[in-house]
């Protein structure tokens, strides 16, 4: 116990270069803390705005389905499933907050002289509100039987609006040419330009009509999870139910959004790059403090030496004064961070003033970057600032215990 | 003075001599040309059965068509009941379908010309484009010999720059005693083979040798086909104008 007492002591010998370096600690913390808060803000919401928009945390296809959206290639092959009972096993899952399931086609809309093609997407607007928001629940909830909901630029290509009626025509599963008559629900504004132009809803059953498919196929179920970043095993879990049809694949958003996926691995590693950055400047103003600390003690320790104290215990003290520094740093910088973690998770980074709109990896960002806590990297930054301290404080320590008691007593005195 | 005239007379002689030769450029899209007027002349009345084969599924429909000049075409489905009554007009680039089901007439915007024609493998780009070659290809002889025993010509066809066509590159077979259509082969802009159309069963319809059945096989779906048959052909009839309206679309 002596030595942590001797450790502590020792630190306030020369308290305002201890509080400097403490500072430094704490500023270089408090500095993680926030970014990597901001880092995940940026994760989170890109995440949020690339999978709530259309594509969900994971999906369900039959194994030939994608890219190309064959018609034929229906959840549980031409026979189709018994979805409604898979979709009520899903939602007891603890980790799944919602499932939505989805029909798609892709037609001819008209209005006579004024025609477009489009992909029509059956969905039952209940669940689907729930999954995503590519379409909000107002207008979904309008979505009533024979009736669509027209991208706003696909509406003015056809010119029609609210209680028109339009002409679907499409390739159906049976050869023949489907048609039918839909009357429009409403317009609605997805946010993407490309979606806007190209996108139309039915319900599932109009579209199963229009395309001649029995009501038991259907090509996707999305589903919306918890814990976004757990998808993979939330994944494995489903795909590991009973009674699954047969032929089908799981996917998370990471298979689904590559390209989201690939700039999050590629934000991550930048983000491991900085943090290893400021430790490592870190460390350097610990072992220019220690290097001072032990020098001007060189006497000292050479007295404690020659009395015939261990030099590990010598070694020791030293070290345990740098984890006091470290600690002390740790905790003032957990302080400030905290504070400031408070203020961005609350009213957030305003970017506008450097970049003002942008989008990402096909994603919209909200122009307010808001933080979000990530532990795991909060603790690991935290034990590399410790570990990197100790090892700064373990050099001059070992080549102050090596030091001829004799030659020590001879330095001069110091202070 | 004597040798000039000789001189002039070889000469005349040599450019003359071509057609007993290999064709000119100039008589090979007369050639192309004759074989593409073939099945339409000036005007024509059709009646032709139309298999359509995908892995799905298999359908036959019976189609009248109306023809005339490069511009005009009416088609409508007479058989089987669930789908007379369906059709699909083309006046020059305009092509309208109506659909008796929902009593509606859909004009195809250009986005949607390179999308299936009635279920079929043909596109809507087709029944547009089909009687243009000799608008917009260049035309060579590629081959002259035999083929499985056939005395054949190969055209190569070729897509003049400018031209608002989908192909790199067409090649065509016929055969040399009578000038029929045997094949085309169909390639992409990319250079790879695209679809293969093969004519057969020879017959004098209205006076007239043309291929009955013509059979088009797209090559990414293999085993995929649609069959034209001609049952009946009759060419050169006086097709009066309201044939090629709308309202005669909607079979009023």
């Amino acid at each position: 116990m002596i030595v942590v007492r001797l450790g502590w002591r020792n630190l306030w010998r020369n308290s305002r270069r201890s509080l400097i370096t403490i500072a430094g600690i704490a500023f270089a913390f408090a500095f993680l803390i926030a970014m990597i808060g901001l880092a995940r803000g940026l994760v989170v919401q890109l995440l949020r705005n690339g999978t709530e928009l259309m594509v969900g945390h994971i999906q369900i296809h039959d194994r030939d389905y994608l890219p190309d959206r064959d018609i034929y290639e229906t959840v549980g092959n031409l026979e189709g499933h018994d979805w409604p009972r898979l979709l009520e096993r899903l939602e007891r899952h603890p980790q799944i907050l919602a499932v939505s399931p989805r029909v798609f086609g892709f037609g001819l809309l008209s209005t006579g002289e004024q025609s477009a093609g489009a992909q029509i997407i059956g969905v039952d607007p209940r669940h689907e509100a729930e999954v995503s928001r590519l379409v909000d629940a107002n207008a979904l909830a309008k979505l009533r039987p024979g009736s669509l909901l027209l991208g706003v630029t696909l509406a003015q290509e056809l010119n029609a609006s609210e209680g028109d009626e339009v002409a679907a025509v499409t390739q159906a599963a049976d050869g023949t040419l489907g048609n039918e008559l839909f009357k429009v629900a409403g317009i609605v504004r997805t946010g993407l330009a490309y979606l806007d132009r190209s996108v139309a809803f039915s319900r599932i059953d109009d579209l199963q009509l229009l395309l001649a498919l029995e009501p038991s196929r259907i090509h996707e179920i999305a589903i919306r999870i918890q814990d976004p970043l757990g998808a993979a095993e939330v994944g494995r879990q489903i795909s590991q139910m009973q009674g699954l049809p047969t032929g089908i694949v799981v996917q998370t958003w990471r298979d689904l959004l590559p390209q989201l996926s690939e700039y999050l691995e590629l934000a991550g590693g930048a983000n491991a790059f900085i943090i290893g950055l400021v430790v490592i400047f870190a460390a350097f103003g610990v072992l220019n403090t220690m290097m001072m600390a032990t020098f001007e003690r060189i006497r000292e320790i050479g007295m404690l030496n020659s009395f015939g104290m261990r030099p590990a215990l010598i070694t020791l003290t030293i070290m345990l004064e740098a984890l006091f520094l470290a600690l002390l740093g740790l905790a003032a910088g957990f302080g400030v961070g905290a504070v400031m973690m408070h203020y961005f998770s609350v009213y957030g980074l305003d970017l506008t003033r450097w970049t003002g709109q942008l989008t990402m990896v096909q994603a919209r960002v909200d122009p307010v970057l808001k933080a979000a806590w990530n532990w795991n990297a909060v603790i690991g930054a935290a034990i590399s600032l410790c570990v990197a301290t100790l090892i700064a404080a373990y050099l001059p320590a070992r080549r102050a215990v090596r030091v001829d008691p004799v030659e020590a007593l001879r330095a001069p005195v110091l202070q | 003075m004597r040798y000039p005239i000789v001189t002039l007379l070889l000469i005349l002689l040599g450019a003359t001599s071509a057609p007993f030769g290999q064709p000119s450029q100039k008589e090979a899209r007369e050639i192309i040309d004759k074989v593409d007027r073939l099945l339409r002349g000036d005007s024509s009345l059709g009646w032709v059965e139309m298999t359509v084969a995908t892995r799905q599924w298999k359908r036959t429909t019976e189609l009248r068509i109306w023809s005339e000049g490069t511009e005009k075409v009416l088609v409508r489905v007479e058989a089987p009941k669930k789908d007379q009554g369906t059709a699909t007009l083309r006046v020059g680039d305009n092509i309208w379908n109506y659909l008796p089901k929902i009593d509606r007439v859909i004009r195809i915007p250009t986005s949607m010309m390179m999308a299936s024609w009635m279920g079929s493998h043909f596109t809507n780009d087709d029944l547009v484009k089909d009687s243009r070659l000799i608008r917009d290809y260049d035309i060579k002889i590629d081959f002259e010999g035999t083929r499985d025993r056939v005395e054949v010509y190969e055209f190569f066809l070729t897509p003049r720059p400018e031209a608002p066509v989908v192909w790199g590159r067409i090649i065509y077979q016929i055969r040399k005693s009578d000038l029929m259509p045997i094949s085309g082969k169909f390639y992409g802009e990319d250079g790879q083979l695209k679809r293969v159309a093969n004519f057969s069963e020879y017959e004098t319809m209205d006076g007239r040798l043309v291929p009955t059945r013509m059979r088009m096989s797209p090559e990414d779906k293999p085993g995929e086909y649609t069959e034209m048959k001609y049952k009946e052909l009759d060419f050169d009839v006086k097709i009066p104008e309201k044939v090629f309206s709308l309202n005669s679309l909607r079979g009023s």
